[in-house]
């Protein structure tokens, strides 16, 4: 099966069971159709998103798991950060509605034909996504909440563990 | 205020530990005999919030047996007495954990169970997980740790009956009754006006 896919794409084996294909966004359907009927990666197992914000891109991994669940494909696109949409895969893959979902929620990604792309996880969600790497969690956590009195001794405190051994040790050998 | 500082709170705590000033000094002998049975049968609600609803199974089931406390466990909030927010509470656990508990019968008690139910524990920097629970729901008893062991747990079951049948301090929800604007603008502050029904509204009658 693997052979009828190297035929047609340019295919890298990452590792013994997995492998990997690269392709344009404007292409995304039109391939993973041809994938499904033509070999036997037919399960969307999840869609993993990386956000590469040197590049300015969102690198989306579609990865496609086999009958006999032995071997994965990953199916690279990389899409643009600023104008981020995909088409949807509902019509190949019923549990990519999910997927997608979260993934509206989580990077703004937009994909278009998924009508269900509304609060998931977040409620009331003004922000930006929140793991666009843009967004600073840490400033955003200071200005929304204030902690309980003790939090601020919560230190590194591997410089005074290691002056504590020492002294233990010092004293051990005195005696 | 000086418990917003650790040694007014430390102060604070030795007062109400304090026989003298307790409650129990100006009750009634039937207020008490009541407070001696309502200590002994506490019905918790089956609801779990995080990582620490794993540590419930094996308090009711024949390992730890709570039942011989006097602690079962009910399905629905309406015959529950008890709710334990076990573990972290992200903003949309938090909204059906304010339903559930407002929902609740009084006397009510809530047992905050976890690191992350007193400063945030692990998630201290998640933008979406809340820091502290006593500032949206009057919290009776913290057991803290991540994660508690069920004994740690019971010990929090012991220290609350204690508490309800000696009437150390006021009661959450009489707490919750009188500060409600102060819990609803917290709770505001970050559901905005969605959470309805109000807490007026629920209790609308029961003032007549």
């Amino acid at each position: 099966m693997i052979e009828f896919l190297k035929k047609h794409y340019e295919i890298v084996e990452k590792a013994p069971r997995l492998y990997k294909l690269q392709i344009e966004s404007d292409k995304l359907v039109e391939i993973l159709s041809s994938v499904s009927i033509n070999s036997n990666f037919i399960t969307l197992s999840q869609i993993a998103c990386t956000d590469w914000i040197e590049d300015e891109v969102f690198a989306l991994n579609y990865i496609l798991t086999t009958k006999e669940r032995d071997k994965n494909l990953m199916v690279e696109v990389r899409i643009s950060r600023v104008h981020c949409s995909l088409p949807t895969l509902l019509n190949l893959y019923p549990q990519a509605q999910v997927m997608e979902r979260d993934l509206h929620e989580m990077y703004g990604i937009n994909f278009r034909g998924n009508d269900t792309l509304y609060d998931f996880a977040l409620e009331n969600w003004n922000e930006i996504p929140p793991l666009r790497r843009e967004f600073d969690t840490l400033a955003y956590v200071n200005e929304h909440f204030d902690f309980r009195i003790g939090r601020e001794d919560n230190k590194d405190v591997k410089a005074e563990v290691k002056r504590r051994k020492a002294q233990a040790k010092e004293s051990k050998d005195g005696k | 205020m000086p418990e917003n500082t650790q040694e007014g709170f430390i102060d604070q705590q030795k007062v109400l530990d304090n026989e003298e000033y307790s409650i129990k000094n100006t009750q009634s002998i039937i207020q008490k005999a009541v407070d001696w049975f309502r200590a002994r049968s506490m019905f918790v609600l089956a609801y779990g919030t995080g990582c620490g609803a794993i540590e419930m199974p094996p308090i009711f089931t024949s390992r730890y047996d709570i039942e011989r406390l006097g602690v079962v466990g009910v399905a629905t909030p309406r015959q529950a007495d008890i709710l334990i927010v076990s573990g972290y509470c992200s903003y949309k656990t938090l909204k059906r954990v304010i339903r559930s508990y407002e929902q609740m019968n009084e006397p009510k008690y809530v047992i905050g169970l976890g690191s992350c139910t007193i400063n945030g524990g692990m998630y201290w920097d998640s933008y979406n997980t809340i820091k502290k629970l006593d500032e949206y729901l009057p919290v009776d008893m913290y057991i803290n740790g991540c994660m508690p062991r069920p004994e740690a747990l019971i010990e929090g079951f012991v220290k609350l009956q204690d508490n309800i049948r000696n009437a150390k301090s006021e009661a959450g929800y009489i707490q919750y009754r009188e500060n409600n604007a102060f819990y609803r603008a917290n709770q505001e502050k970050i559901f905005g006006k969605n959470t309805t029904p109000t807490f007026e509204e629920n209790f609308a009658g029961m003032n007549q």
